[in-house]
């Protein structure tokens, strides 16, 4: 009598499947966006600390950091604990096939896992308080609120905003007697950071060469393949999920690597940019706080990437030596070959361009994969006078000697 | 935390409510509701498929989950939920769709201070807006006895720290039938009483938000909405 809701889900029928293969071959996405042009991203945060509610066009994700103290684990006396719970069910999917959605929820999970915990974003070790007796354990509930595709980005984003938005309360440790402060006593600390990790989807089809950013729901479900790279506002590597069936080269990969990272710092000054506000807005009292109430309707509270960013751009303008200028550019520019005209040749001007420049060696050093690399012994070739020039100092040659490590990494998946 | 509070509001009147319909793109119809600065998110779906088990032939199944904002749900949460169903129980015309399941989901967003209300408003709101058949709209209104022993009406959170007791009250929109009432702490039936009627009055204001809101959705002035007399099923 009722169709089952999963067949509802856009991009699973074949129609839909052929329709996204051939507008992608034709280089054009059903809601009119280029290949790498992302959804506008939106920022709320709540009246707590560490609550945050982030939507990517129709994607919508609620996120919520607490914290408790408990005992360490054995194996890790002197750290703390980072907890990520990933909720897919509820409003989102009001009525979805169990297997579908324990594959969703997992690969989502092991994803934040990987982002943040394996990645060793947040200080663990700033949160003991007495070494095998209390750590704080910090708890991260993700909560999906509308699937739209593109789950992995939205998330990270929401979990790295809620975390360094959120503020645990003081405590001492003295005579076996634990004292937490409340916020009136002393103020709140907010949590310490190695990096700042934020991940960009890809998605890849059989028909094109042309991955595609930020897709939708539709999109997602049609493509061949989904590649997930995380980065950090350093433009390392963090995380790289590759699966599915289409054939990918390395040049497609390393494309959509350079794009990611530009993309990733961009999103990490984006948040910064928002926490800012969020202070700013907070200080000055508290009638201002509107809390997640500002979600509701059209309110200036909303914190939205196209603003601010091209906020910042314009201030940018005025003194025009910024890096983030040319990582918006880049961005933002219609057609990926395009966009490798246009940063290439202003490499050697930014340092962040000449940090891309260093992923390209491995290429031509590591001869697991020959095919690969003559492909990209072209982008290589460039690469390389490039790096000549560069003032290579011994941390450049270490994050090169990390970026290689995840390059191997990488190649194994392909 | 310094919050906004209820300051700018008398204590015998509602928060300013606000809602926006269909946020979300995967259900058959959603609200985002917020009364003060708490805030809901509730999701329809239905009539749709049922599991063997639940089915009834008389009328449809009844799912309801009420999600808070952190963690898996409590008994505090449960007990939520439990309220939001049996009001829906009360008001759904089961009968309209024999062999199937409604399923309504309601998500925390922000809790402060009268969050059963606001979840069980929002549930009515997106019954309404998804087009669920309902007997009657409904809305509920929470209540508190201060220290002082006043009555204080849709109290915010940091109000309800020192109360005496604490009511939620729904009502029905055709007859003003009391639907739930859930009481806690010590009282005098007379306070009861004056509280009823006192949630009675500001549910009526809750009545003529739904029926604003879902005239402006529809694009209809609020004129019209005006205009009714007499409180309709408001099926949309």
């Amino acid at each position: 009598m009722f169709m089952n809701s999963n067949l509802f889900e856009p991009g699973k029928s074949k129609p839909e499947r052929n329709f996204v293969q051939l507008a992608v071959k034709q280089n054009q996405r059903f809601d009119g966006r280029r290949s790498n042009e992302c959804r506008d991203v939106e920022l709320a945060f709540g009246e707590d600390w560490g609550t945050v509610a982030v939507s990517l066009g129709d994607t919508k994700v609620l996120t919520h950091v607490s914290c408790d103290l408990g005992a360490p684990t054995t194996s890790r006396p002197n750290e703390g604990k980072l907890q990520l719970n990933v909720n897919l069910g509820g409003v989102a999917f009001l009525d979805e096939v169990q297997t579908t959605h324990e594959q969703r929820s997992l690969t989502l999970n092991s994803l934040l896992e990987r982002t943040f915990r394996s990645s060793r974003c947040v200080d663990l070790e700033s949160l003991c308080v007495a070494a095998e007796q209390h750590v704080w354990c910090i708890r991260v509930d993700i909560n999906v609120l509308n699937h739209d595709g593109n789950l992995y980005d939205a998330s990270t984003i929401a979990t790295l905003a809620a975390l360094m938005h959120f503020r645990r309360p003081d405590v001492t440790f003295a005579d076996d007697e634990l004292r937490i402060y409340t916020e009136k006593e002393r103020e709140f600390i907010p949590l310490l950071f190695l990096h700042y990790p934020v991940s960009v989807t890809y998605c890849i089809y059989k028909s094109s060469n042309q991955p595609i950013v930020d897709p939708t729901l539709l999109e997602e479900n049609a493509a061949d393949s989904v590649i997930v790279l995380s980065f950090n506002s350093y433009q390392e590597l963090c995380t790289l999920n590759a699966g599915g069936t289409a054939p990918t080269n390395v040049r497609t990969i390393m494309q959509c690597a350079r794009n990611a990272a530009n993309r990733a710092k961009a999103l990490v000054d984006f948040i910064r940019k928002a926490l800012s506000l969020d202070e700013e807005r907070r200080l000055q009292g508290s009638r201002l706080i509107q809390g997640l109430a500002a979600l509701i309707g059209e309110t200036p509270y909303k914190l939205s990437f196209s603003k601010l960013m091209g906020q910042q751009k314009l201030e940018l303008q005025a003194s025009l030596n910024d890096k983030i200028e040319v990582d918006n550019k880049s961005i933002s520019k219609p057609e990926v070959e395009e966009i490798q005209a246009m940063v290439e040749p202003s490499k050697p001007e930014t340092d962040t361009a000449m940090d891309t420049s260093s992923w390209l060696p491995p290429d031509e050093d590591s001869q697991e994969l020959p095919m690969p690399a003559e492909a990209s012994t072209s982008k290589a070739g460039k690469g390389k006078p490039n790096h000549s020039k560069s003032k290579a100092n011994k941390k450049k040659l270490a994050k090169r000697q990390n970026h290689s490590d995840s390059e191997e990494e990488a190649k194994q998946v392909i | 935390m310094n919050l906004p509070g209820k300051m700018d509001v008398e204590k015998d009147k509602l928060r300013q409510m606000h809602c926006e319909f269909n946020p979300l793109s995967r259900c058959d119809g959603s609200v985002m509701y917020s009364q003060g600065a708490t805030v809901v998110i509730a999701a329809v779906l239905g009539p749709i498929e049922v599991k063997t088990q639940n089915l009834s032939i008389d009328g449809s199944y009844l799912e309801c989950n009420y999600r808070p904002k952190a963690g898996l749900p409590q008994v505090k949460e449960r007990i939520r939920e439990a309220a939001i169903r049996d009001v829906l129980e009360l008001a759904l015309l089961a009968e309209a769709h024999p062999r199937s399941k409604m399923s309504v989901q309601v998500q925390e967003l922000e809790d402060r201070g009268s969050v059963d209300a606001c979840a069980v408003n929002s549930a009515c709101l997106a019954m309404l807006i998804g087009g669920l058949p309902l007997k009657c709209s409904f809305a509920a209104v929470h209540c508190i006895i201060n220290e002082q022993g006043e009555y204080l009406l849709d109290p915010d959170q940091s109000e309800t720290l020192h109360q005496r007791a604490s009511f939620t009250f729904a009502f029905d929109s055709v007859e003003g039938n009391l639907l739930l009432v859930q009481t806690k702490g010590a009282f005098k039936i007379a306070q009861f009483n004056d509280i009823e009627c006192l949630c009675r009055a500001a549910s009526a204001e809750i009545f003529q938000f739904y029926r604003s809101q879902i005239a402006k959705y529809h694009g209809r002035s609020e004129a019209i909405a005006d205009q009714k007399e007499e409180p309709s099923s408001m099926e949309t």
